[in-house]
């Protein structure tokens, strides 16, 4: 287990280093820059030529690369083309709404879905298995941002009952806990669903295994048996799930910001897409990559905790 | 002295079929008491009803108490029962491995079981560690924190067994049900096996003991009922109802000393490993040698190291070192072998049933080898593959079926067919007769002999029915935990044997012959 | 189990026919309807020889549907299969090769692409080919890449490490027909699930990058384009957001269905092998 995790370390670090690479490459791909869109409309080729030799334009990929992996290493992150402050401080300004919708995500994510998997899994193929089923299904297959703009028409614009946007929330947003109730339901509703089928499967494969059927023969009763002995494997194909599912959260915030108006990273990076703001892109990009790749990580050590056997093939 | 079990007229019903009828069991406390029948008769329907379980759609009747509960009554088990279960009666299932959960520590079950029946409170976390502890040392395991730290996986196949043991001992019961213990273990294993159900009796645990295997029931059981469809058909002292068959004297003619021959195969120095990186070393410095139309055969008990040593010499095994010789050239790994050494090696294995292609009849694709390897047209390999089924005793209406719908006998033999269409130099038999009754044994051994006298075939023999060994092989290699502590001429070894294993695998050999799986009516479950 | 075959069948039945109009649609629709569509009516009315009403730029809705249903879903597609063609090769490849090292060769620098958040991929690629489909398809394929090279070079590592294999080897069987034969008719059932799963999430993703602007042009016909354009008319005229959804919906939960009759057909074929 221990070998596994140093392991699995070191390939995380390895991946993040190719990441930086991708990220840089990728927004480096762009074409046009900060230069070009801000002064194509007023300005002639050589003024934006002077421009592009001041923010460093013109220099190598290689040794803008390197100067930019420089700063990364030491904790800078450039400094925005658009706004010209430093990129830290468009991130810092913008993660906390970001980071807190997430984690409040994962936060109820997990016991629902446990909650929703152990139910469906325990009566398999009774009504409310087969009713529940059919929800969780349809559920999963309606985009978020539909989902999004129904409970908006829905709650909102028709019974007035929550806000629609974060529009005026700038800074207090964290003292208004209805203006998170829409976001999260949306986050929520694909995610829980999706997991929540896996850890259905999970618990009925358990549910028929040898040990658990040993287990109750040795008298171990119900709810410990549910607790002990079926969850543990009935999370295991869950958990590997759960690592998917960060991509779709990052994916879901996204598109819940863009809709709610919500002053997040994704809002920044979006933004910074459209202006060509490239410093401010890789750095945001690169973060949410990371925050993925994490993810990644912990989903993998908790499923090798929980089923240890799945140990790579050679 | 008060039955510790006591059944009367116990009757379960599935529909219209009956699965007991009206069976009586008095079980002894103290000593051991066998449940005998083939499989289908009831034993384990039986077994499950001393805890007050039935199997969905099976109604039981009559009555069942445990220590004067009463667990099954005239309507069927009772609220009481769940009382009985883990704390009085424990139950072993017949593949104890798939009782161990894969994602616990065993520690961590064993405390938790040993907590479990006895009053809260009373047991504190140490002292339900020690009581894990303790388990463990009944069950014949380390009791140390790295092995209660151990997950089920980390244990080899013979240690899972004893695992579960000690789940089932770890709630003090006061009666173990030990539902075919010593289906697929070696000799020696099932020896150490009925020492230590001798043991546990006479530790003062009531051991209800199911099985179909008369020796071991013999070796250790005080009273005997036996089971047939249902009924039971004879009940009383061991010794009365299972009277010790006399022990076949060896009759067949000593196996026809060939003379020294040109040697075909010949393995020296062959050291492998389980892991890449030289991890995990299973052969040390083995050195085997097959001569033309001779018979070398490899004994030893099971995790010796037997299996890994036939797939290098098959060229399945990849990670090895050492000289592979066939007929005086170096013998690559199997992908590198050219066809003239593909068809001269061939390899039969124990464990046929997943070798088989579910999409194309069993007959078409034993064909294939006389296909590829012989160049023969597709009629005339399957005319050839008709005739070698034919003397291994499978019918024609074998041959159109699909692997699915064999029984595990019939694939075994199915699987020697299609390595004897290469026509080999050298067959390497892996433990072939596991799931063969006696007759298919003997059509076996009489195709091998013929194929020797006729052929020149050489055959590489692993098995550990002694029996059969001393009456094939001229050569005997015995293995322990991957060194050869034995060789030689057979006779020699087995009359004069060298080494503390070969002497074991002879005391073991007294216990009787393993009984052959298809003496039972359905066809054998290999999975 | 036989009812799990039947409510299995009733599954895959049921996906295909709820398949069957967004497929028509963005299958027929653009043979059917004029590429430029025309602005011909009052924005966002209801009727007046439009079924379906009008957008905001007063075009047509049902032939904005029509029109859009082949980048929704035509992108998506295209990149699925492609990326299944890519991923299988590179796994079974990476199955088939007997060398770790080049296994190791084939398989890590793909998967060092797995953390890339998709939705952030397609957009700057959205934004910076400014939403040309072949550019997002492309995008999206190198996403799913990984995950398909993963997945199917484990399935084939158990067929290929497997005794049939083996047996296979022993007959002196030749490595393509191994290949092909046998562990590409096992890794089959297992690519075609898979890829019914990810043609949703990868609509999904390209609608969502649409519908955040970040793919194609806003006057696209595209479904997720629609959407966006037109929802703050959501109860002035639903049409415009409630046609191209439902399609969209229709797509996705089909599919779904489908994926998850044929995974169950396989756990079941699993069950009745192991179990004969």
């Amino acid at each position: 287990m221990l070998r596994y995790t140093l392991r699995r370390c070191g390939w995380t670090v390895v991946q993040l280093g190719a990441l930086s690479v991708i990220v840089f490459l990728l927004t480096d791909l762009l074409p046009g820059d900060a230069a070009t869109v801000d002064f194509n409309e007023q300005a002639g080729l050589d003024q934006v030529a002077r421009l592009r030799e001041q923010m460093g334009l013109d220099r190598p990929l290689a040794e803008r690369f390197a100067d930019w992996a420089h700063g990364l290493l030491t904790g800078d992150l450039g400094t925005s083309l658009v706004g010209g402050g430093p990129v830290s401080e468009v991130l810092s300004s913008s993660v906390g709404v970001t980071a807190a919708l997430a984690a409040m995500t994962i936060l109820f994510l997990v016991p629902l879905a446990v909650a929703v998997g152990l139910l469906t899994g325990l009566r398999a193929d009774s009504r409310t298995d087969r009713v529940i089923s059919a929800v969780t299904l349809t559920l999963t297959s309606v985009p978020d941002f539909v989902l999004a703009l129904l409970l908006v028409g829905l709650f909102a614009l028709r019974l007035g009952w929550l806000p629609s946007t974060w529009v005026g929330a700038d800074d207090v947003w964290w003292q208004r806990p209805e203006l998170f109730v829409l976001p999260l339901t949306v986050l929520l509703a694909r995610t829980v669903c999706v997991l929540s089928r896996q850890i259905r499967a999970g618990t009925i494969t358990a549910l028929h295994a040898g040990y658990t059927v040993q287990a109750r023969r040795l008298g171990v009763p119900p709810a410990r048996l549910l607790l002990w002995h079926v969850l543990p494997n009935a999370a295991a194909p869950g958990v590997q799930e759960l690592a998917r599912t960060g991509d779709q959260l990052l994916g879901g915030v996204l598109v819940i910001e863009a809709v709610f108006a919500v002053p997040g990273t994704a809002t920044a990076l979006v933004e910074a897409v459209q202006n060509r703001d490239v410093p401010t892109v890789q750095a945001l990009t690169l973060a949410l990559a990371a925050v993925a790749c994490l993810l990644n990580l912990a989903a993998d050590l908790v499923g090798q905790r929980l089923a240890p056997r799945t140990e790579v093939l050679r | 002295m008060e039955p510790v079990i006591e059944v009367r007229g116990l009757t379960a019903r599935a529909g219209t079929a009956v699965l007991l009828d009206a069976v009586d069991l008095t079980v002894a406390g103290g000593e051991v008491t066998a449940l005998v029948g083939p499989s289908g008769s009831g034993k384990t329907t039986a077994a499950l009803a001393l805890l007050g379980e039935a199997a969905a759609g099976v109604r039981l009747s009559g009555t069942v108490r445990v220590v004067g509960i009463p667990v099954v009554d005239a309507d069927g088990p009772t609220g009481a029962a769940r009382d009985v279960r883990g704390r009085i009666v424990s139950y072993m299932p017949q593949h104890p491995a798939h009782a161990l959960n894969p994602a616990r520590r065993i520690g961590s079950v064993l405390t938790e079981l040993a907590r479990l029946h006895r009053p809260r409170g009373t047991v504190g976390r140490s002292a339900a560690a020690d009581l894990a502890a303790e388990a463990l040392r009944t069950a014949g395991l380390p009791d140390d924190i790295a092995t209660r730290r151990r997950f089920p996986h980390q244990f080899s196949g013979g240690q899972r067994q004893r695992v579960a043991l000690a789940q089932v001992l770890a709630g003090s019961p006061r009666v173990l049900v030990l539902d075919e213990p010593s289906t697929g273990l070696d000799t020696v294993t099932r020896m150490r096996l009925a020492g230590q159900l001798t043991r546990l009796a006479a530790d003062g645990f009531t051991v209800l003991l199911l099985s179909h295997d008369h020796d071991l029931v013999r070796a250790v059981a005080a009273r005997t009922v036996l089971l047939d469809r249902g009924r039971v058909s004879a009940a009383g002292r061991t010794r009365d109802v299972l009277p010790a068959a006399p022990r076949p004297v060896s009759s067949t003619p000593p196996a026809p000393v060939t003379p020294a021959s040109e040697t075909v195969l010949y393995a020296r120095g062959l050291t492998a490993w389980l892991r890449p990186g030289r991890q995990g070393e299973i052969l040390h410095e083995v050195t085997v040698r097959v001569p033309e139309a001779g018979c070398t055969a490899v004994v030893g008990p099971s995790g010796s190291g037997k299996t890994v040593l036939a797939r290098c010499l098959a060229g399945l095994h990849e990670r090895h070192r050492g000289h592979v010789m066939f007929r005086g050239e170096p013998l690559p790994v199997l992908r590198h072998r050219t066809v003239r050494q593909i068809r001269g090696v061939q390899y039969v294995w124990q464990e046929v049933r997943n070798s088989f292609d579910e999409r194309r009849t069993v007959l078409e694709q034993v064909a294939r080898t006389a296909v590829r390897l012989r160049g023969l047209s597709a009629p005339q390999a399957e005319r050839r593959a008709r005739q070698v089924w034919e003397r291994l005793g499978l019918t024609t209406e074998h041959a159109t079926r699909h692997a699915g719908a064999q029984s595990g006998g019939e694939l075994q033999r199915a699987a020697l067919a299609r390595a004897l269409l290469a026509e080999p130099d050298v067959l390497i038999c892996d433990e072939i007769t596991t799931a063969l009754d006696t007759v298919s044994t003997e059509l076996v051994t009489a195709e091998l002999t013929r194929l020797r006298e006729e052929s020149d075939t050489a055959v590489l023999w692993i098995g550990h029915d002694l029996a059969l060994v001393e009456q094939l092989a001229d050569d005997l290699v015995v293995l322990d935990a991957g060194s050869v502590v034995d060789s030689g001429d057979s006779r020699t070894v087995l009359t004069s044997p060298r080494s503390e294993t070969t002497r074991l695998l002879l005391r073991a050999r007294h216990l009787g012959p393993v009984p052959a799986m298809s003496s039972e009516p359905a066809p054998t479950d290999v999975q | 189990m036989r009812r799990g075959a039947r409510r299995r069948h009733r599954r895959v039945t049921g996906g295909a026919l709820l398949l069957a109009l967004p497929v028509t649609a963005a299958v027929v629709g653009p043979l059917v309807t004029p590429a430029d569509i025309p602005s011909d009516g009052p924005p966002y009315a209801l009727g007046g020889g439009h079924p379906l009403g009008t957008d905001a730029l007063g075009r047509d809705v049902l032939t904005l549907v029509l029109r859009g249903g082949a980048s929704a879903l035509g992108v998506a597609c295209t990149a699925v299969a492609l990326a299944v063609a890519v991923g299988g090769l590179l796994g079974l490849a990476a199955a088939a090769s007997r060398s770790r090292r080049l296994d190791d060769l084939l398989i890590r620098p793909v998967e060092l692409l797995l953390p890339l958040p998709s939705l952030l991929v397609i957009s700057v690629v959205g934004v910076g080919w400014r939403g040309h489909p072949v550019a997002v398809a492309l995008a999206v394929a190198a996403l799913n890449v990984p995950a398909v090279a993963r997945l199917l070079r484990a399935a084939a590592l158990d067929a290929a490490s497997g005794p049939v294999a083996e047996a296979l080897r022993l007959q002196g069987e030749s490595p393509a027909r191994i290949l092909f034969g046998h562990v590409g008719r096992a890794v089959l059932p297992v690519a075609a699930a898979d890829a019914g799963a990810r043609v949703g999430s990868a609509v999904f993703t390209v609608a969502a990058a649409n519908f955040l602007g970040l793919g194609l042009d806003p006057t696209s016909p595209d479904w997720g384009v629609v959407i966006a354009a037109s929802r703050e008319a959501l109860f002035v005229q639903p049409w415009a957001v409630c046609a191209p959804t439902l399609l969209l919906v229709l797509f996705t939960v089909g599919v779904n269905l489908l994926a998850d009759g044929l995974l169950a057909a396989k756990a079941e074929g699993k069950a009745t092998a192991w179990n004969p």
